[in-house]
């Protein structure tokens, strides 16, 4: 079994006996894209700063790569982190000196990757003009830079995004998900749900320090769905078709998961060969932001005791709507 | 660790504190040097261009070097606070008592650039009272400035070089207080008032005889000192020093950023 490169269990943090994070526990494995989200104040940012090792837990262990950062901070040299926003650098030196210091207090890296990532981060042009006069998305790509230098086998980001033109913000995500794919794993905090669902593992929301929910995206996006003309005899249909591995019934919907994406094409002749009417079939999309929405409004209903007002269909935010997922029978 | 201090070395003289405590220590001799009244004030003339580097340390030891350096010793701590780069840095395979170790290291060194700097700058200024034999003392040996007899320039240079040396190295537990307390309040402005209160409630203490040798601010007055009772006074600095960054980085390892 791998080893998860970020292991957080029990984790509890307190300042002046105010709890700011509560019981967490979760893990990001190599390849993973884990996104903590959550409203200000959640405690995105104790968390990442607690898993980098930057801040000690009340109570709880944190592991990087199987080993307490603490304890084994040479750990640290597979870990690229961002953790202020705007990622911090000394504004007397040039940002490829920055990143330079960043390389020899890492113990060198090889020749050529400076300038390697400063391309990467579309930052070549800027490279020696002095930090001080960067813009705050110019500091944000540098810290992405800094963090990608040494190749790391985990990455953690706090806001990595915060303060960034709609192209550096697209840079950025894109630049990340192939890390990912290279391996690495992503953990980050974010108020940019559009932009994570379309790559991230799983999300994490966080509200008043405490994990209230985890959404594995990746089965999410797997999920097609058809408007049918039968949907009761299509789920029947799709139940036993080598094409799908899952079926359920939404309205008047059928939403599955196909084998393969190639099988997409199959489930649509199966049906047409039942004449069961497609009407439309598509991708189904999860709607990351409204589902965070209702589960924090619905989290603090349920801690206050007090309700927000109804949805158009009557049902209370947050109090067991049925998600996309409960709604299909 | 090498890279830490050359990073801890050339951040030092970036300090805003530092260029401004140089330059003031280069112009500070000027005063003595052409001080019109000092005889009506003080009753003596200079006859030697090696009583000014005494004069300049008499009249800045109690005050304006601990400030220097405990401004400068909560700067360097400070302005990383305030760029927000020490958790940056921390991200990097460095430990915490690494960190803090390489600017304890280049804080025990700037005393002792700083009265380099100032010994130079006392000795330029007085340039035009001669460096040959003269009747008297520098300051800084027995009998002060009115001496014993005749001093050679060898003698007057050694005992000033020994003076400066001590001066400098009753500094070093000022900047090692004032990084415990910039470490304590994580604040620059409060480390560096912090050690200032402390050294003057410390010299208020001088009206316990008992306690009154074993002061820190006492220390401050070593650089006159007898040669016979350096070993002791060395050592007593060199006690508060270690405890002094000891605290510290036992503080740091602890701390949440």
């Amino acid at each position: 079994m791998t080893t998860p490169a970020i292991e957080a269990t029990n984790l509890t943090k307190s300042y002046g006996g105010r709890p700011v994070v509560r019981d967490l526990t979760f893990q990001v494995n190599p390849g993973e894209v884990y996104a903590l989200v959550g409203p200000n104040g959640a405690g995105k940012t104790t968390v990442i700063r607690l898993v980098a090792g930057l801040a000690f837990p009340t109570s709880g262990q944190v592991r990087l790569l199987g080993k307490d950062p603490h304890q084994h901070p040479e750990v640290r040299r597979s870990l690229g982190a961002v953790v202020e926003a705007p990622a911090a650098f000394y504004p007397f030196l040039t940002g490829r000196a920055n990143l330079q210091l960043h390389a020899d207090l890492a113990g060198g890296v090889e020749p050529g990757r400076i300038d390697e990532v400063l391309g990467l981060m579309e930052l070549t042009h800027a490279a020696d003009r002095k930090v001080g006069v960067y813009s705050l998305g110019m500091r944000q790509r540098l810290g992405v830079a800094a963090a990608l230098l040494t190749r790391p086998k985990v990455l953690i980001l706090d806001e990595p995004a915060s303060g960034m033109d709609p192209l550096s913000l697209h840079l950025v995500h894109s630049v990340l998900q192939q890390a990912a794919q290279d391996g690495t794993a992503v953990l980050l905090s974010t108020h940019h749900l559009d932009e994570v669902v379309a790559y991230c593992t799983r999300v994490a929301i966080l509200e008043e320090g405490a994990l209230i929910d985890e959404v594995n995206l990746f089965d999410r996006r797997e999920r097609y769905r058809a408007r049918v003309t039968q949907p009761a005899q299509a789920k029947a249909l799709l139940e036993t078709s080598p094409f799908v591995r899952h079926v359920a019934v939404r309205g008047e919907d059928v939403v599955f998961i196909p084998a393969s994406p190639e099988a997409v094409g199959s489930v649509s002749v199966a049906l047409a060969q039942a004449e069961i009417g497609v009407l439309e079939m598509s991708r189904d999309i999860f709607d990351l932001r409204a589902y965070y929405r209702d589960r924090v409004a619905g989290e603090r209903a349920r801690r206050t005791g007090t309700f927000p007002a109804p949805r158009p269909d009557g049902t209370l935010p947050g109090t067991r709507r049925p998600t996309r997922r409960e709604g299909d029978r | 660790m090498s890279t830490l201090l050359r990073m801890e070395l050339s951040k030092l003289f970036r300090l805003a504190s530092v260029r401004f405590g140089l330059a003031l220590i280069v112009v500070f001799p000027l005063l003595w040097a052409y001080a019109p009244g000092i005889f009506e004030v003080y009753g003596f003339f200079l006859v030697s261009g090696f009583q000014v580097p005494a004069l300049s340390l008499l009249s800045s030891m109690q005050f304006l070097l601990p400030l220097l350096v405990a401004i400068t010793a909560a700067e360097l701590l400070g302005v990383e606070l305030a760029h927000g780069t020490l958790p940056t840095i921390l991200l990097r395979p460095v430990t915490r008592p690494q960190w803090l170790a390489a600017k304890l290291i280049v804080l025990v060194l700037y005393p002792f650039v700083v009265m380099a700097v100032f010994l130079a700058a006392s000795l330029l200024f007085g340039v035009p009272y001669g460096f040959g034999s003269f009747v008297g003392g520098t300051g800084l040996g027995e009998a002060g400035l009115a001496g014993t007899g005749a001093m050679t320039p060898g003698a007057a240079l050694g005992e000033l070089v020994r003076g400066y040396a001590v001066a400098a190295l009753a500094l070093v537990p000022i900047g090692m207080l004032s990084v415990l307390f910039t470490v304590v309040f994580m604040n620059a402005a409060g480390g560096a008032l912090a050690t200032l209160s402390t050294l003057i409630f410390m010299q208020l203490l001088v009206v316990f005889p008992r306690v009154e040798p074993y002061l820190l601010t006492t220390q401050l007055n070593a650089y006159a000192s007898p040669v016979a009772d350096l070993a002791w006074v060395v050592a007593l600095i060199l006690v508060y020093a270690a405890l002094f960054a000891a605290v510290s980085v036992v503080l740091f390892e602890r701390k949440d950023f």
